[in-house]
C-alpha cells in the first residue's frame, strides 16, 4: 500500500509505522511490527459470498465450498500467526460475514495479539453485526464499492448492492467502527472515482483505498476491461490531485494506492512536477523504506482451505497448507526456489525492469500480472505506465541512510 | 517414532483441481515438495508449474492432490472439526440478510 495522503499531504495514519518505518514521526497510535518485517496475513475465511463480482480474485460463489477451516482450526491458525509475529490479520472471503463465528474469531485474534481488520462487501453489516464486530474488537472495516450505484451493481451482480454497502458503512460508523472504502479501478468504473469519494465523504468515510486490478481468480477473465497504461496514469494523477484538493479544503481524507508499485515511481515524479524537488526526495525516501512490491514478503494469504499463497490475488499457486505445517514454517521455507527467487527478484527481473532507475521503490510491481500476460515470472509488469525517460538513468536520489529530505513540502 | 496415524484429508482445491508439485534442481538432489497449482488437467498443471519452476528444475512431478494421501502425527495438525453449516449461513439465510438500502 502506498499512502498518497501521507506522501503528498503529510497526513498521519496508524499504518505509517508498517509502511514507512515512520511511527516515531506520528502522533497516531501505531501498528508496529517490531519483531521483523512479518507479513500482513489475508485470511479468506470462506469462499461463499452473497454477491457475484466480475473481478473477484477468490472466484467466490453463493454455495458453501468444501474444506473451510473450522472455528477450532481457525483459532489454531491465529495462534500460529501470533507465534510467528504477524502484525495484522485481514478477514476476507468470499464474504466473511457469512461466517457466523466471525466475531468469535475476531475476538480471538485480539486476545492473541494479532490486529483484526476486515474486508467486506458491506451488504451483510446490519446494525447488530456492526455492533457485535465493534464489541469483538475489530479495528477496521474496508468496504468494497466499485462505482456509483448503477455501475457498482452491474459489477457486483446484485441490484441494490451499492445502497446496501452504504447502509453497511453507516451501520459501522454508527457503531464507532473505523471504516474505509476499497475501490478496484478498471476502465468500466474509472469515471466514477471522484463521485464515489464525494458521496462517501458525505456519509462520513475518510479512508479510501484504490486497488489496481490484479490478474487472479475472475480478474483474469476481465483483463481486457483493465485500464490502458495511459489511462492508469491519468487515474493515479486524479487520485493525487483529488487528495491534495481535499486537504487544501481542510478535509483530511486518507487515500492509498494498492497493487501497482509503478505508483511509487509516479508519486516521486508527481511530487517533482507539482510540488518541489525536496518533496520528491522526501517521497522517494519514504518509498525506499517501504520497499516496493510486497508479494511473498510483507503480505501473505491463507485461503478458506488453509492453502498459503504469495498474495491474496495469486490463488492459482500455493506454497503449502496450514493443515500440514505451521504458517511460519511454510513462509520461512526458502528451500522453495520460487519463494527465494521472488525475495531476490532484483537479480531476475528482465526487460525495462532490469535497469529501471526506480527499481528500488517498485521491484517490478506485479509478478502475477507478468506471469498471466507474458507467461514469464520476471518480465516487466504489463501495467507499468512509466514513460521511457522516467525509467532510464541512475536512481533519482542519493539513497544513503541519512539522506532524508528536509522539511520543505507542498507548494 | 511417530505413528503417522492422522490423515489430513481436507480438500486442497480452491478454484479447480489441485496438483501437488515436486521438483529436483540437480540430478543429485532429492525431490522436494514446492507447493501446489490449481489446474483442470495434468497438462495444464504441468504448464502452470513449469512457468514457476522450469527456470531452476531438472525434474518436475505434478500429482493430483485428491490422490495424494497425507499422513502425519497428531501433534503437527491444526485443531479439528468442520466449519460446515454451524458456522456459515445457508444460502437462504444469506439472501434474506443482504442489505439493499431498504431502510436508508
Amino acid at each position: 500500500m502506498i499512502s498518497v495522503s501521507k506522501l503528498l499531504c503529510d497526513l498521519d495514519a496508524e499504518g505509517d509505522g508498517l509502511r514507512y518505518d515512520a511511527a516515531n514521526e506520528s502522533t497516531k497510535r501505531q501498528i508496529r511490527d517490531e519483531k521483523q518485517r512479518r507479513p500482513v496475513v489475508v485470511w479468506n475465511v470462506t469462499k461463499q459470498c452473497n454477491l457475484y463480482c466480475d473481478h473477484c480474485y477468490a472466484a467466490a460463489d453463493t454455495e458453501i465450498a468444501d474444506g473451510e477451516l473450522s472455528t477450532a482450526e481457525g483459532k489454531s491458525l491465529l495462534d500460529d500467526l501470533a507465534d510467528y509475529g504477524a502484525p495484522v490479520v485481514l478477514f476476507s472471503g468470499g464474504e466473511p460475514l457469512v461466517r457466523q463465528d466471525l466475531e468469535e474469531l475476531v475476538t480471538y485474534a485480539n486476545e492473541v495479539g494479532v490486529r483484526p481488520v476486515l474486508s467486506t462487501n458491506g451488504t451483510l453489516i446490519t446494525e447488530e453485526r456492526a455492533q457485535s464486530l465493534k464489541d469483538a474488537g475489530l479495528k477496521y472495516a474496508g468496504v468494497s464499492v466499485d462505482g456509483l450505484p448503477e455501475r457498482n451493481d452491474d459489477f457486483r451482480g446484485v441490484d441494490g448492492a451499492f445502497e446496501g454497502a452504504v447502509q453497511g458503512i453507516e451501520n459501522c460508523l454508527d457503531a464507532g467502527l473505523k471504516t474505509g472504502l476499497r475501490y478496484t479501478i478498471t476502465e468500466r468504473n474509472a469515471a466514477d472515482l471522484e463521485g464515489v469519494v464525494d458521496l462517501l465523504t458525505d456519509v462520513g468515510v475518510d479512508r479510501f483505498c484504490f486497488y489496481h486490478l490484479d490478474y487472479g481468480g475472475r480478474g483474469t477473465e476481465i483483463v481486457d476491461a483493465d485500464l490502458t497504461p495511459e489511462d492508469r496514469r491519468q487515474a493515479v494523477k486524479r487520485v493525487c490531485d483529488m487528495t491534495r484538493e481535499y486537504h487544501d479544503r481542510g478535509e483530511e481524507i486518507e487515500t492509498l494506492l494498492v497493487g501497482n508499485y509503478a505508483d511509487a515511481a509516479y508519486l516521486v515524479e508527481y511530487a517533482r512536477e507539482h510540488m518541489s524537488d525536496a518533496q520528491a526526495q522526501r517521497v522517494y525516501e519514504y518509498l525506499r523504506v517501504n520497499g516496493g512490491d510486497p508479494t511473498g514478503e510483507r503480505v501473505a494469504d491463507v485461503d478458506y482451505q488453509g492453502n498459503v499463497h504469495l498474495t491474496q490475488f495469486w490463488q492459482g499457486y500455493s506454497l503449502g497448507n496450514v493443515r500440514d505445517r505451521s504458517f511460519g514454517d511454510i513462509w520461512e521455507d526458502e528451500s522453495n526456489p520460487l519463494l527465494t527467487a521472488l525475495r531476490n527478484r532484483e537479480e531476475h527481473l528482465t526487460g525495462k525492469c532490469a535497469d529501471c532507475r526506480y527499481a528500488e521503490v517498485c521491484r517490478g510491481a506485479s509478478r502475477l500480472r507478468a506471469l498471466t500476460v507474458e507467461d514469464d515470472l520476471f518480465a516487466p509488469d504489463p501495467q507499468c505506465y512509466l514513460e521511457e525517460e522516467e525509467v532510464h538513468g541512475p536512481p533519482p536520489f542519493d539513497t544513503g541512510e541519512n539522506s532524508m529530505a528536509g522539511e520543505s513540502s507542498a507548494d | 517414532m511417530e505413528e503417522f496415524d492422522h490423515e489430513v484429508d481436507a480438500p486442497r482445491g480452491a478454484t479447480s483441481r489441485e496438483w501437488e508439485v515436486f521438483v529436483r534442481e540437480d540430478t543429485a538432489d532429492p525431490l522436494t515438495h514446492v507447493g501446489s497449482v490449481s489446474a483442470p488437467s495434468a497438462d495444464i498443471a504441468r504448464e502452470q508449474a513449469a512457468a514457476l519452476f522450469a527456470r531452476t528444475a531438472v525434474t518436475m512431478w505434478v500429482c493430483p492432490a485428491d490422490e495424494t494421501h497425507r499422513y502425519q502425527s497428531d501433534a503437527a495438525t491444526l485443531g479439528s472439526g468442520k466449519a460446515g453449516d454451524d458456522a456459515t449461513m445457508s444460502v437462504d439465510e444469506m439472501e434474506s440478510e443482504t442489505l439493499r438500502g431498504e431502510n436508508r
